[in-house]
């Protein structure tokens, strides 16, 4: 948040307003704003993508049905997601069917190894390199759909024969482009943080989908 | 005939519109952690499962924010270092696997940050309870039937018992508070510091 942006969404913080119920007025009207705006944006993701989560969901069936493991990443606040994602998967709640899933964000000395000894470009490529097997599922996360290393992993994973699923915002940035990612989630939005929480939607409600067709006729 | 992911989107729609009703809350919260921060506190985050993927977002959002120019502030994730947590947990029992950081770690001035659906784990609610005992802010974030710990100051539980959507309701509600404490540290410090001695 930049001090311009700041007095722009909240005209109470100029200089010599100095009353503090006013302020706490103003935040909570810019919080209601912001509810108001992931319930919009997630019912967009809804309506653009609701065939293509549920196509999607099946063919995620389908690949764990023939051995796949999963593989998820990302970085930062997304990286937090791969491990959310891998979590999930893993070790759902009681009555949640395990399937194998790893988030190749959490081993900080192979990270730290990879990111030391040859460039951060390379951190999720090459650990798919390793760990990865034709049939295979790639997840990748990425708000701006341009992080380097996220898109070196999936044109490894495409490589390899892996399928691949991208979660990206704004407009899909280079992963929309890239031409490696065979399920692309798009969330329409300019916010890193609206399209991280409709990003947590997406991937729970594929987690859902997965379950559900797992559990019927295979 | 309506498609699985439309049921599912929809299943998620009453308890985020609901997050609106909990803005003065998250509001105050955030008001009381940049009161914190400009002290000197730090923001300790905590969480199981998908919560301590939470607890490691919440984290780096503060250490290293998304949004260029905002300030960076001091916050650690208690679920990160696979070798404390596991000798933590040998040596004190799973319940104890954050309160016995808190002890370490916390002072009074910090901000401690449980997360979790509801049923939120035992080690949680003990984390919460000790950060409470050791006079740290309190922030608890968990789902609708989760029985309010006593001392939390700031108790947000999502209308929803569901633990994918409380966790999507999460996400929304420590982005504002970051957003909210960016703020409020923005101004004089008269504001922030102290509510009271203003009026």
């Amino acid at each position: 948040m930049t001090a311009p942006d700041a007095l722009a969404l909240y005209p109470f913080l100029r200089p010599g307003a100095d009353d503090p119920d006013a302020l706490l007025t103003a935040v909570t009207r810019s919080t209601v704003e912001k509810v108001r705006q992931i319930v919009t944006l997630r019912e967009q993701v809804r309506q653009r993508y609701g065939p293509e989560l549920d196509a999607c969901g099946y063919a995620l069936a389908a690949a764990f049905r023939s051995g796949a493991r999963l593989y998820a990443f990302g970085n930062g606040g997304s990286g937090t997601d791969a491990a959310s994602v891998a979590q999930l998967f893993l070790a759902p709640d009681p009555g949640g069917r395990a399937l194998p899933a790893t988030s190749l964000t959490a081993d900080v000395a192979l990270l730290s190894a990879l990111g030391n000894d040859v460039g951060f470009d390379v951190v999720f490529a090459r650990q798919l390199a390793v760990f990865g097997r034709r049939g295979d599922i790639a997840v990748g996360l990425s708000t701006s759909g341009g992080s380097t290393n996220v898109l070196d992993g999936f044109t490894e994973a495409r490589r390899l024969g892996m399928l691949t699923v991208g979660l990206a915002g704004s407009g899909g940035g280079r992963m929309a482009e890239a031409g490696t990612v065979d399920h692309l989630f798009v969330v329409p939005s300019s916010s890193v943080h609206r399209i991280q929480e409709a990003q947590t939607t997406v991937y729970h409600v594929l987690w859902e989908l997965v379950q559900q067709a797992l559990a019927g006729p295979g | 005939m309506t498609a699985p992911s439309d049921l599912a989107f929809a299943r998620r729609l009453p308890p985020a519109e609901a997050v609106a009703e909990e803005a003065p809350l998250i509001a105050g919260a955030a008001h009381e952690m940049a009161a914190r921060f400009r002290a000197g506190g730090r923001l300790l985050a905590f969480g199981t499962g998908a919560g301590a993927a939470d607890a490691a977002h919440l984290a780096v959002e503060f250490v290293h924010p998304a949004v260029v120019g905002a300030r960076a502030l001091p916050a650690i994730s208690l679920v990160n270092d696979g070798a404390a947590l596991t000798a933590v947990t040998r040596a004190h029992g799973h319940g104890q696997a954050f309160a016995a950081q808190l002890r370490m770690l916390g002072r009074p001035g910090d901000i401690a940050v449980g997360i979790g659906p509801s049923p939120l784990c035992r080690s949680v609610r003990r984390g919460l309870a000790e950060a409470v005992s050791g006079g740290l802010l309190t922030v608890a974030l968990t789902g609708t039937t989760e029985p309010v710990l006593p001392g939390v100051r700031h108790w947000f539980a999502a209308r929803t018992d569901d633990p994918r959507i409380a966790k999507e309701i999460h996400v929304t509600v420590y982005h504002i508070l970051w957003e909210l404490v960016q703020v409020f540290l923005d101004q004089p410090a008269p504001h922030s510091s102290a509510r009271e001695a203003v009026r």
